[in-house]
């Protein structure tokens, strides 16, 4: 499928390019203005691709144009591979202007080949888009047809017909090869399907042999979709588009049930799952939820979507109506049916269900269990992990620290970023006699310490990490933190600074 | 299953007999039974001021006296936990922390006693997501407590505390909820605390003792009110009648006729 006027259908879908009278959008290209893409007016007037901009301007004087911005292009041709999502989830991007799309085993859905093609050439002119399209068995074959030929569907079996009276640019050649070949008096397709392979490798370079077995069918060419195709998919498609969120909330329940039925045949359960929402006006919305299990049980899945859509469920705008509604599995593990017993209640599953809705509605980020890691450095000594991620929590072990006091040896709060103090302490080594935290004054009643914890010297290259002595202090109001020197005196630093690091119970 | 109702004349324990078989049936009419069951804290004197313990199924509101109790607030809480935990029947904790408590005093880090295989913690960015997810929480049956920790006073009034006791109710957990800033508006939890740190006793060596709160009990559904000194051994994971200073021990002296005799001789 080929957008032939990508760049000013672009401008003029935002309404910054007339469409009746003639525009260009230019570019420097070899030290000179030149133009990179014409609007169907300024093609009839004769402007070419290529053309340098002031004769262009010396033909037509009143002749808009506009600055070239392929990254605005390649994202507006993102957004229309995303709106074809809904023909096909294998769509590939040709750039700089074209899509490929296998069909294979979804035209039926439609009606056929033919009235897809119509479907799609149809929609995409009424968004404002020039666009030619041709369905044939190759990708090769496909390219040419559509930006060379005329007809749009090429049976399957006799491409190399239809091939034939297409110029050798139909290729897909680099312009050094093809004008190389003109010289030699090829020009057609035809001329060169089918003479001796050998001496045209030799000579035209073995990319023009590779592109007509390409074309023709002999050789595979694979797309490279977009995005990952899913294990499981489901769809609903709507006559009226549907706005409603509890309307939205009911048809993901029905697919999910379908999905039931499929992934109970393989005996798998989804642990990922993507709802995408295709608008009627073009636009796509992807709500994701994963899981901390397995999952196929119908009123689950619906709960995690509606915990989803109230916290999303602002930016989803359904505009005129969604009509399209597809849900796919995108990660599928096994998962065996067990036996649940009558009198005993079921503590895991309810519990992996409730962090499920938990992460489903804050972000699986947030809901962490928390795991110890052997690090002596208090900071990373203990790590939050997602909670979907940790499979068993039989070894999570607490990371022994010699247990020399009554008290607890480590902080029940620790600070992200240790508080700087002030305090008054004996030099070198001794513990703060008084400190002054948050405006507030502390006298120090007991201490106990000091705990020396070196950093990591092979992580710093300048040197520069400095040797923490950790106190445990309890003030005369029975306050107890945990308090760290940075840097010994006259060893590392000559001004050694406080912080308070944690606050214990 | 049959069921034989022997006679009539003493209609109330048959029907409590009759209630926990049908509950033994069907765990959902749980809630309506109104099971009374208590979290003891192995400290007669507040036990017995609380009617057992702690109601579980209910709501708790713990905060802390001044802003640097903090810590003590958390040790409190997490002590309860480490109670409840000990019951080892495979319910998780659950700890809902609301973004600007973690700033306020820091994150979670090593709860004294309470085993981190046991405990999720789930970070909130808002008050009102808080009180979503304490909700959640609380229904879910597979939870033995949530500790909600909420650092700014936001929407928490009368309606938001009872809708959350009715949820604990359904979900027969404990449910704490801390706030680090005492509120002055009346609230449907079953009883409010006020924690404050406290100075404890040394140890043999001079050091760190056990930790020691101060615990006021502010309001009780349930009987008095009251004020005690509490110490948690994170070891042991019980709560200890706080250790009289080594001081006051050495001045207490045998003043019996008999000490005075032997003095004298």
């Amino acid at each position: 499928m080929w957008l032939k006027r990508l760049a000013t259908d672009r401008l003029a879908r935002c309404q910054l390019a007339p469409r009746d009278a003639p525009f260009v959008v230019v570019a420097p290209v070899k030290s000179a203005l030149r133009l990179v893409a014409v609007n169907a007016e300024a093609a009839r007037l004769g402007l070419t691709i290529g053309m340098a901009l002031a004769d262009a301007r010396a033909m037509y004087p009143k002749l808009g144009c506009a600055d070239a911005d392929p990254d605005a292009d390649q994202h507006l041709l993102s957004a229309v591979a995303d709106w074809c999502d809904r023909y096909t989830p294998l769509v590939g991007i040709d750039p700089p202007d074209g899509l490929i799309l296998d069909i294979t085993g979804c035209a039926h859905l439609f009606g056929g080949e033919a009235p897809l093609c119509r479907d799609l050439m149809q929609r995409l002119k009424t968004q404002g888009f020039d666009v030619a399209a041709a369905i044939a068995d190759t990708v090769g074959c496909a390219w040419g047809v559509a930006h060379y030929g005329d007809s749009s569907l090429v049976p399957p079996g006799i491409a190399r017909d239809y091939l034939a009276p297409l110029p050798l640019a139909a290729l897909r050649l680099a312009p050094e090869v093809v004008d190389a070949l003109a010289d030699v008096g090829l020009k057609r397709i035809a001329d060169v399907l089918d003479r001796p392979r050998a001496p045209l490798a030799a000579r035209f370079g073995a990319n023009l042999v590779r592109r007509i077995d390409q074309a023709s069918g002999d050789d595979d060419e694979p797309i490279m979709p977009r995005l990952p195709v899913p294990p499981y998919v489901v769809e609903r498609r709507f006559a009226e588009p549907i706005a409603l969120e509890q309307d939205v909330l009911g048809t993901i329940e029905h697919l999910a049930g379908e999905l039931h039925r499929l992934l109970e045949r393989r005996g798998e359960g989804a642990r990922q799952l993507a709802a995408a929402l295709f608008r009627a006006d073009g636009k796509v919305y992807r709500i994701e939820v994963g899981t901390s299990a397995p999952v196929r049980d119908v009123a689950r899945l619906r709960r995690l979507f509606a915990e989803k859509l109230a916290a999303i469920g602002d930016t989803c705008d359904p505009g005129f109506g969604f009509d399209v509604i597809r849900l796919s599995a995108m990660v599928a593990e096994r998962c065996d049916v067990e036996q649940v017993g009558l009198a005993t209640p079921d503590h895991a599953a309810e519990f992996a269900h409730l962090i499920d809705r938990l992460g489903a509605r804050f972000g699986l980020r947030r809901v962490v269990r928390l795991v110890p890691q052997d690090v002596h450095i208090p900071e990373f000594a203990v790590a939050a992990v997602p909670a979907h991620a940790v499979k068993t929590t039989a070894n999570l072990a607490v990371q022994v620290v010699e247990q020399d006091s009554l008290g607890s040896i480590r902080p029940i709060r620790l600070f992200a970023r240790p508080e700087p103090i002030e305090a008054i302490a004996e030099v070198p080594d001794g513990p703060p006699v008084r400190f002054k935290w948050r405006r507030m004054t502390h006298d120090v009643a007991r201490v106990e310490g000091p705990e020396r914890i070196a950093m990591e010297w092979w992580r710093d290259k300048e040197g520069r990490t400095l040797t923490r002595d950790y106190f445990r202090i309890e003030s005369r109001d029975g306050v107890r933190v945990w308090v760290y020197r940075e840097g010994l005196y006259e060893r590392e630093t000559t001004e050694p600074r406080w912080f308070l690091h944690g606050l214990f119970a | 299953m049959t069921v034989i109702i022997k006679s009539m004349t003493d209609p109330c324990p048959k029907l409590h007999d009759l209630r926990r078989a049908l509950t033994s049936w069907q765990p959902s009419w749980h809630s309506w039974q109104h099971d009374e069951r208590r979290l003891g804290l192995g400290v007669p004197v507040i036990d017995a001021v609380l009617g057992g313990g702690l109601l579980l199924g209910a709501v708790h509101e713990l905060s802390s006296a001044r802003p640097r109790d903090h810590g003590a607030l958390a040790g409190f809480a997490a002590a309860l936990a480490a109670l409840i935990n000990a019951n080892k029947d495979g319910r998780q904790i659950v700890w809902i922390q609301h973004d600007f408590a973690a700033v306020e005093a820091g994150h979670l880090y090593d709860l004294c006693g309470l085993p981190l295989s046991s405990l999720v913690v789930v970070q909130v960015p808002r008050v009102i997501d808080a009180l979503w997810a304490l909700e959640e929480t609380l229904k879910c049956r597979a939870v033995a407590a949530v500790v909600a920790e909420i650092a700014e006073e936001g929407s928490i009034d009368l309606t938001a505390t009872r809708r959350l006791s009715l949820a604990a109710r359904d979900g027969g957990g404990l449910g704490l909820l801390l706030r680090h800033r005492p509120a002055a508006t009346s609230s449907a939890s079953a009883t409010r605390w006020e924690v404050a740190s406290a100075s404890g006793a040394c140890d043999a060596f001079g050091g760190l003792g056990h930790t020691t709160f101060t615990l006021s009990l502010v309001k009780n559904r349930y009987g008095p009110c009251g004020r005690w000194l509490l110490s948690w051994d994170p070891h042991e994971r019980a709560f200890v009648p706080p250790a009289l200073s080594l001081g006051v021990a050495e001045t207490a002296r045998d003043r019996s006729a008999r000490a005075l005799s032997a003095r004298a001789a």
